[in-house]
């Protein structure tokens, strides 16, 4: 090739490179511009959280749930159209954060999959009754992990990672370890509008910013808090099978059925990993908090804190995905047992009590 | 005869490489000593530095319901430096002096202003024709009133205001999108 001719496609070359990339990235944003002005496809339990807060458009906002709780008329700031469908496609991705009931999961749950490993992990797994549980007389349950009572206690003091703990960066920590998977930048729509649809709930149900309120988090059980038998793997297994199992499945692997996810993974490659708060051997009160609280559904409390804590251990002990920060050789174990412990466990079952409990569900 | 004679040698070149060591030791100890208990530079020091103002600020506004000290409390303090004394506070990021009239948050807005736009925000301005959130209005205040730069929304200079917002706000008790009466 002759000299001028190299030079110049030397030169061409990486600003035909950087040209092409600027074309995409101003094509994602217009793309993502067209996805914001859509109008919102809601879950069948999104309309009806968001049709039972009056959630509208306008120059006011009054919740019908304070009104008929309290007496009291609170007008708050209105919405506008935007900020609805923000607070939609947020209320969307809480309860359908794999995008099951999306026809497209990009333009609708702004593709939320690609930061989670594994296909059971949603928002509204822990966060139930898409982060806003209320019992059958319309209270809202101690401990069920309320999202707007999580946003009015942002940015305070995290004793686990000893930071102030923004509400995003906890949006974060349930991306990268309660759903094994990724952390999404800051200013991603998927944490916008997952942070406009939990504000517009702290407004709904009227919490007051940096008030602890009882159903925020989970309600921990410390060991102190039982009969002091200790932890016990043994306990642990025989309620699993008498009181879990039947929805999550022999080996914790979750229960799918026609695509639809009746209950999550407590193990295996869909369930969070060894880094999450989950893990009994990370902190020991938070997964027996949350059981004792919100499990059986529609039994919640009926299971005393021994036993929670004999469960949240029997299921800790599983074999799960690790985190990030533990390293390869960490990963490579466990690994290998995910690989090796459910055939193995499935022949012991099958040799001792033949039956459709010893199958396991496959994962 | 050549070993024997080498032999004292060795032991003082040993004994002079022990002097710079121990000076090299002596000057990052004393480093250390300066910087953590008489620098007075902020990154060597957990405390933040008391402004006029302050203590009558903190009880006004019952920051003490956060506790005396500790994380929470320490980085609103440094809001409540960065609000009423921004020129000195946030040096990176005005261009303003302490003889400027607009030399600080305080020269626009009350701390109860914060507490609003705080509760406001991640709300669409159809000026701009986005949703705005408040770290995205802050940055807004340091590029444009007082004349400077854009800090990340992790600096401190825009997460110690939001967090001085949040707890004017607790002590107002505000509720999301709290109108002012």
């Amino acid at each position: 090739m002759p000299k001028p001719a190299a030079k110049l496609a030397k030169i061409a070359l990486p600003a035909l490179v950087l040209g092409g990339l600027y074309l995409v990235a101003i094509q994602e944003h217009v793309q993502r511009e067209h996805i914001r002005d859509a109008a919102v496809a809601l879950t069948p339990r999104c309309i009806e959280k968001l049709e039972g807060y009056a959630l509208a458009p306008g120059k006011r906002y009054e919740s019908p749930y304070v009104l008929q709780r309290t007496g009291a008329r609170i007008a708050l700031r209105g919405y506008s159209e935007e900020d609805v469908r923000a607070i939609q496609r947020g209320c969307n991705i809480v309860d359908d954060t794999q995008g099951r009931f999306a026809q497209d999961p990009y333009a609708e749950r702004w593709n939320a999959k690609r930061f989670l490993r594994g296909s059971h992990a949603a928002c509204s797994n822990c966060h139930r009754g898409i982060g806003d549980r209320h019992d059958a007389a319309g209270n809202r349950p101690q401990g069920s992990l309320h999202l707007g009572a999580s946003w009015v206690m942002g940015d305070m003091y995290d004793r686990f990672t000893g930071l102030l703990l923004p509400y995003e960066f906890r949006q974060f920590q349930c991306y990268m370890n309660a759903s094994n998977g990724y952390k999404p930048n800051i200013a991603d729509d998927v944490i916008r509008d997952v942070t406009a649809y939990t504000r517009f709930l702290s407004a709904a149900v009227d919490m007051k910013i940096a008030n602890h309120y009882e159903e925020q988090g989970i309600d921990e059980i410390a060991a102190s808090a039982t009969l002091k038998q200790g932890d016990d793997y043994v306990r642990g297994e025989w309620l699993y099978k008498q009181k879990c199992q039947q929805c999550h499945g022999p080996q914790a692997f979750g229960q799918e059925v026609s695509g639809r996810l009746v209950a999550p993974a407590l193990a295996g490659r869909n369930a969070w990993n060894l880094q999450s708060r989950n893990n009994f051997y990370f902190v020991s009160t938070i997964l027996a908090g949350f059981i004792c609280r919100n499990m059986p559904p529609g039994r919640e409390n009926t299971l005393d804190n021994q036993e929670c804590r004999d469960l949240a251990f029997y299921i800790s002990n599983l074999p799960r995905p690790a985190g990030d920060k533990q390293g390869p050789l960490v990963a490579v174990q466990q690994q290998l047992l995910m690989a090796v412990m459910p055939p193995l466990l499935r022949l012991g079952a099958s040799s001792k009590t033949p039956g459709p409990l010893s199958r396991g569900n496959g994962e | 005869m050549h070993a024997a004679r080498s032999q004292p040698r060795l032991s003082r070149h040993a004994g002079s490489a022990e002097v710079p060591t121990l000076a090299a030791l002596a000057v990052i100890i004393g480093f250390v000593l300066w910087a953590h208990l008489a620098s007075g530079i902020p990154v060597f020091n957990s405390e933040v530095p008391p402004e006029p103002g302050w203590e009558k600020f903190r009880a006004d506004y019952g920051i003490s319901y956060f506790g005396d000290d500790g994380q929470f409390v320490r980085a609103v303090q440094n809001g409540y430096n960065l609000f009423f004394y921004t020129y000195k506070y946030a040096p990176r990021f005005t261009r303003t002096r302490a003889g400027d009239r607009v030399n600080s948050c305080s020269a626009c807005h009350t701390v109860e202003d914060l507490a609003y736009s705080f509760v406001n925000s991640d709300r669409f301005d159809p000026r701009l024709g986005e949703r705005l959130s408040f770290e995205d209005r802050v940055r807004g205040c340091y590029a444009v009133s007082v004349d400077g730069f854009v800090p990340t929304v992790f600096d401190p200079a825009v997460r110690d205001i939001r967090l001085l917002a949040r707890a004017v706000a607790h002590h107002l008790q505000l509720s999301e999108g709290a109108l002012r009466k």
